[in-house]
């Protein structure tokens, strides 16, 4: 039989239609395959509704399946039609003693999702749900929602009898299928459906040993979402789950970690806590080694959160996330960022040594992260600084400029240089990239070099004659670059002002009719600052900070407040891009009221005040919290890094400036004096 | 929960098309798979979201099988479940699964996706009680219509031992155990033991009759201490973690680490198992590369056996890494062959056996050509492939394993043992 027949000729339709009212069996049979083929590959067989449903009087249960198939997928385009069939399905429903026809009528019933056809439906539905056989118990159960969603206003009384159900019900798997039936309607209408009592818990507990893996997750994962009332309970139900942790399905087990690792802040048992720990750590290390590389990686994508809040739990297991050679880049990407998350000032040294090894990868975004990933551990740990420094400097004397990487070497120096500007006399560092320093081409590479250039003028051979290539292009760069080649100017001027008044004068000539009204503001403020008293340039601009706060800011990926909403929703869609569900979907109502808006990407500025679940592991782990690992986009992505150093200095003298400004427009005829000085 | 399956080439055509929720559009799919052909990015993150519709994929080989969602569902047990539908189609398939398979069965695939997943959410996925009630061609009529078994059947699916059929008869008791075991390995340049690890499988092939109840006694270091006093030979190793089938007990595992179970009828993965300590690591490899010098290098290897003399490692192949410019290489080596392999980009070095503490060389002269001269050549690791038959790195052993049934038959039981290189590297 022609699956993709490419030459479908006109009167394909006519042929299938004459052999499906042919009287022969089998090539009816033959016919309904060809009509699913050609609905598979997206052509129109709607025409043939009525023949196709015609066949239905066979008893062939293959030949029924495939039937009911067409008509789920064509009974929204032919209502009309579809309702002749309700005969059919009730008869399907109400009759036949076998159960599998039985559950497959109310299965396909259910997939209709006509509205007007519902109405037929209510009955026959309301008497499966009480059915001997718990297969068609469980289809039953599983139907409600489908209804549900297209015609609520015909469901109470089916809802009420779930409830009564879930009291009542004995078999596992149907109480399993239920929960999260229930669960799908409760995300439709908006209100709580499932009401949990002692008994219940105790019976979903019980269902979790008995049902099968499906099963396992949905009550693993409803459990989740429920605040026990006390330790006891909390307790209790750890207890029931810590068995499957063993479970071969990496979902069961990462469900199960879930729910322990929520209901740890419920116990007021501090050993207990601990010995938890150590049995959660090795189960989800072997999730993490699990040889299928997409379920590694979304396991992956939720370290961050757990290690956000129980650092414990990876006590000396960063070993666990060495990236091996021929790994699926985006597990690499996802290893490399935690590893840096881990880092601490006590594993650092073998951190920092097997990063020492990425940097020869041929996977040129590899290497640039790899990169950032020493920078950031250079920033972070004091006792990394030389170390790190001594990794970048060799890669910066063997690259070559087609690396890619070499730029983010220049950013991720000046960020050292910034925080330790000492350095340049410990090693040969400024030497070394002053040598390659023609290879910066991207903006903000570009910049960093500028600012080297400037800050360290006199210990850098020919630094004027460099600064003098970037003003001769200031009109072809970007402006990132543009105002730091600007502050850098200055500084050089103030630096030496002699060699460089030509160079300031074009400086300040090209860059005071700047499209761009940043520049062309600043390009001001410094000419006038110029004009009435460099000294107060000197200070303003050559000011030296020394251990600057903004290094030190503790950035975490989650805002502490969404943790524990972060943590029930551990696994899902919303985590994996490290988000909120409400903030994934519009239409999803977070728990606990948190509604607000909340940016997690952006850094928090405040010193925060730890919450109540990091007291409660404080005495574990004091060490840990205070190491808490950055965030990508702490110290990397502040948008420009130049102005935002000169805020500071101008916040810091921000009366100094009031000042100046006052000066300036007292004597404003004094501005073109700067030729004079 | 999942909105819709669909099975597609590696052209982006869609082979197979199911939708269990109404909120997709098939519009929507046959977009994201022109999208995913043509960029890479889409092709290998596993999942993807576009304006609130996620869509999450598994690659088996040239097929790729794509669930989509509009809500937050958990994602590893999508990504398990495709994996878990994989399996099922491959064991309809004789372990294929490719177009012209799919093409061939499409009617049955139908009918697995009518039962894997009902209304999105994930029900029956076990490819042994699949079979018993959807087969290519229909289910012999019997079965169908003899209401006491669909009973039986329903009974089965339903119930709290839902991998195992009642009333399984054979004439012989018999029962195989596997334990495989792959190595993990991560040696520095400086020749230090970065990571080592085990992971093993317990597979158990069994063809019982009844519902026979069984248990399966290793010997693991936390057991064998609550048992006894600990002699020499009894001193056990200790198992990081361990993974069961479901048929295992849980609960009696948690409570004192005895494995008990009522095994499924026919092939099963018992047990997998990680072990982080005390690794027998196989092979100990020496290996030199010299400064290139009129692009000529010399590599030198050693590769010493250290397991017992009895024993004989299998298959074994070496990956020594060469330059992109390499035009030959000459090798000489008193065990096995040597060769130079372009595509490979390394000399590939073959053994067919090697025997237990023993002791063998390699030499290579690698001529490059001129060409790139002052390119740095950062050398990939040297990987190593090789089973090892009746060996385990972790010296993991099986100690017992009672079959007990009603009917109280004699088993016959067979265990194998074989050790496996899995990422196994040496770094240059």
């Amino acid at each position: 039989m022609a699956y993709f027949g490419n030459n479908q000729q006109r009167g394909e339709l006519q042929e299938l239609y004459a052999d499906l009212n042919d009287l022969n069996f089998e090539k009816k049979k033959e016919a309904i395959k060809k009509v699913i083929a050609y609905m598979t590959v997206g052509k129109d067989v709607s025409q043939l509704f009525q023949s196709v449903i015609k066949c239905l009087e066979f008893q062939d249960i293959e030949m029924k399946k495939l039937i009911y198939l067409y008509i789920v997928n064509y009974s929204r385009q032919k209502p009309d039609d579809a309702i002749m069939v309700i005969q059919n399905f009730r008869k399907d429903v109400r009759k036949s003693e076998n159960p599998l026809v039985r559950a497959l009528a109310i299965r396909t019933f259910g997939c209709l999702r006509v509205p007007k056809l519902n109405e037929y439906l209510i009955e026959p539905l309301k008497d499966c749900v009480q059915d001997d056989d718990p297969y068609v118990r469980k289809t039953a159960v599983l139907c409600v929602p489908k209804v549900f969603e297209v015609s609520p206003e015909l469901c109470p009384a089916l809802l009420e009898q779930l409830q009564k159900l879930l009291e009542k019900e004995s078999n596992a798997l149907v109480l399993a299928n239920l929960i999260q039936s229930m669960r799908e309607i409760e995300v439709v209408n908006g209100k709580q459906l499932i009401v949990l009592n002692p008994k219940i818990i105790q019976k979903l507990l019980l269902a979790i040993d008995e049902c099968m893996e499906w099963g396992q997750i949905f009550i693993l994962d409803y459990l989740a979402t429920y605040d026990p009332v006390d330790s006891k309970q909390a307790e209790i139900i750890i207890e029931r789950t810590l068995p499957r942790l063993s479970h071969i399905n990496p979902t069961v087990t990462f469900c199960a970690v879930k729910l322990i690792l929520k209901y740890l802040d419920y116990l007021n048992n501090g050993d207990l806590v601990k010995n938890l720990c150590k049995k959660i750590s090795p189960s989800l290390i072997s999730l993490l080694s699990w040889n299928q590389p997409e379920i590694q990686y979304t396991i992956l994508r939720n370290i961050s959160l757990i290690l956000q809040k129980f650092p414990i739990l990876f006590e000396n297991e960063v070993k666990v996330f060495f990236c091996s050679f021929n790994e699926p880049y985006y597990i690499k990407y996802e290893k490399l960022d935690i590893m840096v998350r881990i880092c601490d000032s006590k594993n650092f040294h073998q951190v920092l040594n097997e990063l020492m090894i990425y940097i020869n990868e041929a996977d040129p975004h590899f290497v640039r992260k790899t990169i950032k990933s020493i920078g950031k551990i250079a920033v972070m740990y004091d006792k990394a600084l030389a170390e790190a420094v001594s990794i970048l400097v060799e890669f910066a004397k063997n690259v070559q400029q087609t690396n890619e990487a070499v730029q983010e070497l220049f950013i991720q120096m000046q960020i050292i240089y910034r925080k330790n500007r000492n350095l340049y006399k410990t090693n040969d560092s400024l030497k070394i990239l002053f040598s390659i320093i023609d290879y910066a081409n991207e903006p903000e590479a570009k910049s960093a070099c500028a600012w080297i250039i400037g800050e360290f003028a006199e210990f850098i051979p020919k630094s004027v004659e460099k600064m003098g290539e970037y003003v001769d292009n200031f009109i072809l760069e970007d402006r990132l670059v543009q105002l730091q080649i600007l502050t850098s100017g200055v500084k050089l001027y103030i630096k030496y002002p002699s060699l460089c008044s030509a160079l300031i004068q074009q400086l300040i000539n090209s860059a005071k009719d700047s499209f761009n009204p940043d520049v062309r503001d600043r390009t001001y403020i410094y000419w006038r600052l110029l004009s009435t008293d460099p000294e107060i340039v000197k200070n303003l601009i050559c000011y030296v900070a020394v251990g600057s706060s903004q290094f030190q800011k503790d950035i975490r990926l989650w805002e502490t407040k969404d943790l524990i909403t972060a943590l029930e929703n551990m696994g899902s869609i919303s985590n994996l891009f490290h988000k909120l569900p409400n903030q994934l979907y519009k239409n999803i109502k977070v728990r606990n009221n948190n509604q607000q808006e909340v940016k997690i990407y952006k850094a928090d500025e405040k010193q925060e005040v730890p919450s109540k679940e990091q007291e409660i592991k404080k005495d574990d782990q004091i060490q840990q919290q205070q190491q808490q690992p950055k965030q990508d986009f702490d110290l990397l992505n502040f948008e420009e890094p130049v102005s935002n150093n000169n805020n500071n200095n101008n916040n810091n003298n921000n009366n100094n400036n009031n000042n100046n400004n006052n000066n300036n427009n007292n004597n404003n005829n004094k501005i073109d004096v700067y030729d004079l000085i | 929960m999942i909105s819709s399956l669909s099975f597609i080439n590696q052209k982006g055509e869609i082979l197979i098309y199911r939708v269990y929720k109404d909120d997709i559009s098939r519009n929507e799919i046959t977009q994201f798979c022109a999208k995913m052909i043509a960029t890479k990015e889409n092709k290998e993150f596993p999942i993807i979201n576009i304006d609130q519709t996620s869509f999450i994929h598994i690659s088996i080989k040239d097929i790729i099988i794509l669930a989509t969602t509009k809500t937050d569902v958990n994602v590893a047990m999508v990504l398990e479940f495709l994996y878990q539908l994989s399996k099922i189609c491959k064991s309809y398939f004789q372990g294929n699964l490719d177009e012209n398979c799919i093409k061939k069965s499409f009617v049955l695939i139908y009918e697995i996706l009518d039962e894997v997943l009902d209304y999105g959410i994930p029900q029956i996925a076990d490819p042994n009680l699949l079979q018993k009630f959807i087969q290519e061609g229909g289910v012999q009529q019997e079965t169908t219509i003899n209401i006491e078994k669909l009973r039986q059947l329903t009974f089965t699916l339903t119930g709290v031992v839902s991998w195992r059929p009642i009333g399984l008869y054979y004439e012989k008791n018999e029962l195989y155990l596997d334990i495989i075991e792959s190595v993990n390995l991560l040696i520095s340049a400086k020749d230090t033991v970065l990571r080592a690890e085990v992971v093993g499988s317990i597979e158990l092939k069994s063809k019982l009759t009844g519902m026979p109840e069984c248990q399966i006694g290793m010997n693991d270091k936390l057991l064998m201490g609550k048992q006894q006093k600990q002699t020499k030979q009894t001193i056990g190793i200790s198992i990081d973690d361990m993974k069961f089938h479901p048929c295992v007990r849980l609960p009696k595992f948690d409570k004192d680490r005895t494995i008990t179970f009522i095994p499924p009828d026919g092939h099963c993965q018992l047990i997998s198992y990680r072990i982080s300590e005390n690794i027998n690591i196989p092979f100990k490899v020496n290996v030199f590369y010299s400064e290139i010098i009129d692009n000529k290098l010399e590599i030198r290897l050693k590769i010493k056996s250290i397991y017992d003399n009895n024993i004989y490692g299998t298959n074994v192949l070496v990956k020594v890494p060469v330059p992109k410019n390499t035009v030959n290489a000459i090798t000489a080596t008193a065990l096995g062959k040597a060769r130079y392999e372009v595509e490979e980009q390394s000399v590939i070095w073959r053994i067919k056996k090697f025997q237990g503490d023993f002791e063998t060389s390699l030499r290579c002269e690698i001529n490059l050509g001129t060409t790139n001269k002052d390119q740095v050549w950062s050398k990939p690791p040297l990987k190593m492939e090789f089973q090892i038959p009746m060996f385990t790195a972790s010296g993991l052993r099986v100690r017992f394993l009672k079959v007990m049934e009603k009917a109280g038959y004699k088993t016959n039981k067979w265990i194998r043992y074989l050790t496996k290189g899995g990422e196994y590297l040496h770094r240059l």
